[in-house]
């Protein structure tokens, strides 16, 4: 077996056009043959009979008999074969379905099989030999509008036959199509009188048959308003892909970046693959709607859209199927949006939920447009990244230094590595937890597991005739858009830390929450839950950078708690927790203005001052001012009061200019990528 | 001199008359052979293909080739014509629609046929597929041939370099077609959009003899699989009327019996 073009066409096999007319003519002919295909009959008309009819139930039945199938199989074989073409009914000549009774059928005669319509451009596909190939295709001929010719014709006969006799949507064509091709029209008319004279000459009955063959071709080719057309084979090719493509270095330079590719790619071995295909298979069997039942009934087969109402994305009870699909595998859990809102809800409990609103983020930078991925790519990074920020995810010293350091540039997939490094976590970490929680048990409990529907052929027809188109593309993005901003309207900021600035705008990732209460009463949770949300200082534990450590513990010094060194970084940050705290309750801000105004991109808060400050401006001394250089600072402008826990270098002399800077209360966080000015009182 | 020059006008205009009423005539009778080639070609593959079938196909075939050669030329050297009336020029640009229209007609129908006539040999007549058709093509090949009756000599019998001789002079023909056409758009320029039909939308109805097969088709439509009982109804209802006048006449001979 050669492989024709292995390099070439790139996956691009041949694709003929409908295939499968090839393999329909083949059994064709073998149902026509007189000994071993259909047994036929002669149709009595009134005046005359015509031989070779054949019936509906003997065509089902021979095709049951030659394939081994079952009747509904064959059925709908016989059908295909009457969409397409190959077999006309001589009753109700409109509706190309076979019907299993003794309605009649017949052999359409080779002239108008629907392979016929492409005699010019098909030479070069398939097995042909070259003597074909020299037909050329004339673009005076011009093959695509020819077949209108031989329609118009075809209505001008039918007219001159009995006036009248077309139909609306046939009037419609032939008025289009006289005023298209007005200069052909006397042709036309002559050729359509030339026909239908040619026509008598012949016998009656075979003139009768005649007559059913062409408005049988007509009715596959043209099909009446309101029909499915089996003919409709998608896009047209302009280009064969096998066909031989001009030698240019561009060509080249692409063959010699695949077959780099080809060679760097990793590579398993065949049993390994094999494997995994057949895990794959093996565990997808029973949720394939090709091979198995689609519960309760598939909607392609009976217009019955039960199943796709129980699996819409955002259904309040998913099915019993659905839901085992999530324990498949953790990809399964995320890309199902209803997974993931379980998934979702079951972090919330768990406080870790920022792992999650970070890989949406992250997804949304990958996928999301290009004018407004730097915007983006800041804003994750001021989330989720930096020190101090209101989500901070747990990743590796190597990863966030690779991350940070792309972050200068951002690009699309600049946080790949982040994003994997946080998809393992949760999937070893959380995943497993998740699958035992009770949030899960209960979403089984409560899943649905639809009846099947056993329809009878009337009521098989009667949903087809209900049929109706479903929700525009439209319509189900503005919805999606609308649950994203409800969700986004509710962030919970239980779920941020002590240095936190919840964003109001930040809640696109953060998933369905309750809006933040007066802070005062959960002062104490929040410090009990702090050990789960990773503070600035137990990152500072984590990282290898001494300096840092000491100014955290120059900082938590100077807040007049020695323990700051000390792995208890529980009890830092409850002091300093306690402090805002403290401050928050003296002011007597009401919570809202206080977060909008920590809001790193508000501007507006100048009036009003923060009360949760990690570092107050009464401790000038820690706060180190910002540092030039390649480092990554985020730059708000917003007043010293409402800045939020700054990033401090990495610079071992921080401390000293740290010190030397002083009554400097404005922290800011800069971003790699903007351009650094240093610090001022004013910012 | 303007008598002279009338005269010379004259001429002319009676000489290209001449050439558009034979033009004419020509044109009408090759959309006469292509119709009936046509027909023709819906024969092939069917149970009713034969060599006759074939015989009269590659015949058709020939005369509108020869039919088409000739006006090609004549419209070309008319058309090529600069001195040509402005009347007559549009005239002569209809036929040359119709002229071309023809040709690609038959050029489509001999491409069906080729590539038909490749699935289904003769050789194997138990492939060719059971369309119902009756009768052979000779009616309408003798129409196409214009000759009152088509009197074939008996064809040798198949071979198989019979059947590869007639594959090669249709490939040839068609592609005589092909340059012909070609050429046609290389040496005249026509405009098609410029040309300007006398005819009607709707052509005139012919006739009302012929809406017997109308007829046909519709009965056939009305009652659809009813066919069987209605004819077994009519059975019954002779048989009803047979036994009443048995039973008539048995009274009546009764009566004339007793009396």
């Amino acid at each position: 077996m050669t492989i024709r073009n292995p390099l070439r066409d790139h996956g691009q096999r041949y694709r003929p056009r409908i295939a499968c007319l090839k393999k329909a003519e083949k059994v064709l002919l073998e149902m026509q043959d007189l000994k071993t295909g259909v047994k036929s009959q002669p149709q009595r008309l009134v005046i005359t009979t015509i031989p070779h009819a054949i019936t509906g139930e003997d065509i089902i039945s021979w095709l049951a008999d030659r394939f081994q199938v079952d009747t509904q199989e064959a059925r709908s074989f016989g059908s295909m074969l009457v969409a397409l073409g190959y077999i006309y009914p001589l009753q109700d000549h409109k509706r190309l379905v076979i019907k299993p009774d003794a309605s009649l059928y017949r052999f359409q005669t080779p002239y108008f099989w629907p392979t016929q319509q492409w005699p010019v451009e098909d030479t070069d596909y398939g097995e042909c030999d070259g003597s074909r190939s020299h037909f050329i295709s004339h673009p005076v001929t011009n093959t695509y509008t020819f077949p209108y010719t031989i329609k118009a014709i075809y209505l001008a006969k039918r007219n001159i036959r009995k006036k009248g006799i077309l139909e609306l949507h046939e009037q419609e064509h032939y008025n289009r199509l006289h005023k298209w091709m007005n200069h052909k029209w006397d042709f036309i008319v002559m050729q359509a009188k030339e026909q239908y004279r040619a026509a008598k000459e012949r016998k009656k009955p075979d003139r009768v048959v005649f007559d059913c063959q062409e408005r049988a071709y007509w009715v596959v080719h043209r099909p009446p308003p309101g029909t499915v057309s089996a003919m409709d084979y998608g896009l047209d090719r302009l280009i064969d892909p096998n066909a031989d493509e001009a030698k240019t270095p561009d060509f080249y330079a692409r063959i010699m970046i695949f077959t780099q590719q080809s060679i760097m790619r990793p590579r398993v071995k065949s049993s390994v693959s094999i494997g995994a295909l057949v895990k794959y298979c093996a565990t997808y069997n029973s949720h394939d709607p090709f091979l198995s039942k689609c519960l309760p009934s598939n909607p392609w087969l009976t217009d019955d859209v039960t199943y796709w109402t129980l699996n819409m994305p955002y259904v309040e009870m998913p099915t019993k199927m659905r839901v085992e699909r999530w324990t498949f595998s953790f990809a399964e859990l995320l890309s199902d949006p209803r997974g993931r809102n379980d998934f979702r809800l079951f972090l919330k409990k768990e406080f870790s939920g920022e792992n999650l609103a970070f890989w949406e983020s992250c997804e949304d930078l990958k996928w999301g447009e290009a004018a407004t991925m730097s915007e983006k790519a800041e804003h994750i990074y001021k989330t989720f990244l930096a020190r101090g920020a209101p989500r901070w995810i747990n990743i590796d010293g190597k990863t966030m230094e690779i991350t940070v350091k792309g972050l200068k540039h951002p690009h699309r997939y600049v946080l790949d590595a982040a994003q994997t490094h946080i998809y393992m976590l949760m999937k070893k970490d959380s995943y497993g937890r998740y699958q035992k929680s009770p949030v899960f048990k209960e979403t089984v409990k409560k899943a649905i597991c639809p009846e099947e529907h056993h329809f009878t052929d009337a009521q098989l027809e009667q949903n087809a005739k209900k049929r109706r188109p479903s929700l525009s593309p439209i319509i189900l993005r503005q919805m999606e858009q609308e649950q994203r901003a409800k969700m986004a309207a509710t962030v919970d900021i239980t779920q941020l830390c002590r240095f936190t600035t919840p964003v109001p705008h930040l809640a696109v990732y953060s998933g369905i929450t309750d809006f933040p209460s007066a802070n005062a009463s959960p002062s104490l949770p929040f410090l009990a839950h702090s050990p789960a949300c990773p503070s600035p200082i137990s990152v500072a534990l984590d990282s290898t950078s001494a300096s840092e450590r000491r100014v955290e513990a120059g900082e938590g010094e100077g807040e007049g708690n020695p323990a700051a060194q000390a792995a208890a970084g529980g009890n830092v940050s409850k002091s300093r927790m306690a402090l805002s705290l403290h401050r928050l309750l003296k002011r007597g801000c009401t919570p809202a203005t206080m977060f909008a105004s920590l809001s790193p991109k508000c501007h507006s808060a100048a009036g009003t001052s923060s009360r949760i400050q990690p570092i107050s401006p009464d401790q000038p001394s820690q706060a180190p001012p910002r540092r030039i250089g390649n480092f990554f600072q985020i730059k708000v402008d917003i007043p010293p009061e409402c800045r939020i826990y700054p990033i401090e270098s990495e610079d071992e002399d921080e401390e000293n200019r740290a010190a030397s800077r002083g009554g400097v209360g404005a922290k800011e966080i800069i971003c790699p990528w903007e351009s650094l000015t240093p610090q001022n009182g004013t910012g | 001199m303007p008598l002279v020059n009338n005269k010379v006008g004259d001429d002319c205009t009676v000489g290209t008359d001449k050439a558009l009423v034979d033009g004419k005539a020509q044109v009408d009778s090759l959309i006469k052979v292509v119709a009936c080639y046509r027909h023709l070609a819906s024969y092939v593959g069917g149970c009713t293909d034969s060599l006759q079938l074939r015989d009269e196909l590659r015949q058709t075939r020939e005369k509108a080739l020869t039919l088409a050669v000739s006006i090609c030329n004549h419209l070309t050297s008319h058309l090529r014509n600069k001195s040509l009336p402005e009347g007559q020029r549009k005239e002569m640009e209809l036929l040359w629609v119709a002229f071309s229209s023809s040709l690609e007609l038959l050029h489509v129908d001999m491409c069906k046929v080729f590539n038909i006539s490749d699935i289904f040999s003769l050789a194997n007549t138990d492939a060719l597929v059971q369309t119902g058709l009756q009768g052979g093509g000779s009616e309408v090949a003798a129409r196409a041939l214009s000759l009152p009756d088509l009197n074939l000599a008996p064809n040798p019998t198949l071979s198989a370099g019979l059947e590869s001789q007639e594959r090669s002079t249709m490939e040839q023909e068609i592609s005589q077609m092909d340059h012909m056409i070609d050429d046609m758009e290389m040496k005249v320029n026509v405009m098609r959009w410029m040309v300007e039909p006398h005819g009607p939308q709707y052509a005139e109805v012919l006739s009302s003899s012929d809406s017997a097969s109308l007829a046909l088709l519709s009965v056939d439509e009305e009652q659809p699989g009813h066919q069987p009982p209605c004819q077994r109804s009519h059975i019954h209802v002779l048989l009803l009327l047979f036994a009443v006048v048995l039973v008539a006449a048995t009274l009546s001979v009764c009566i004339i019996f007793f009396t």
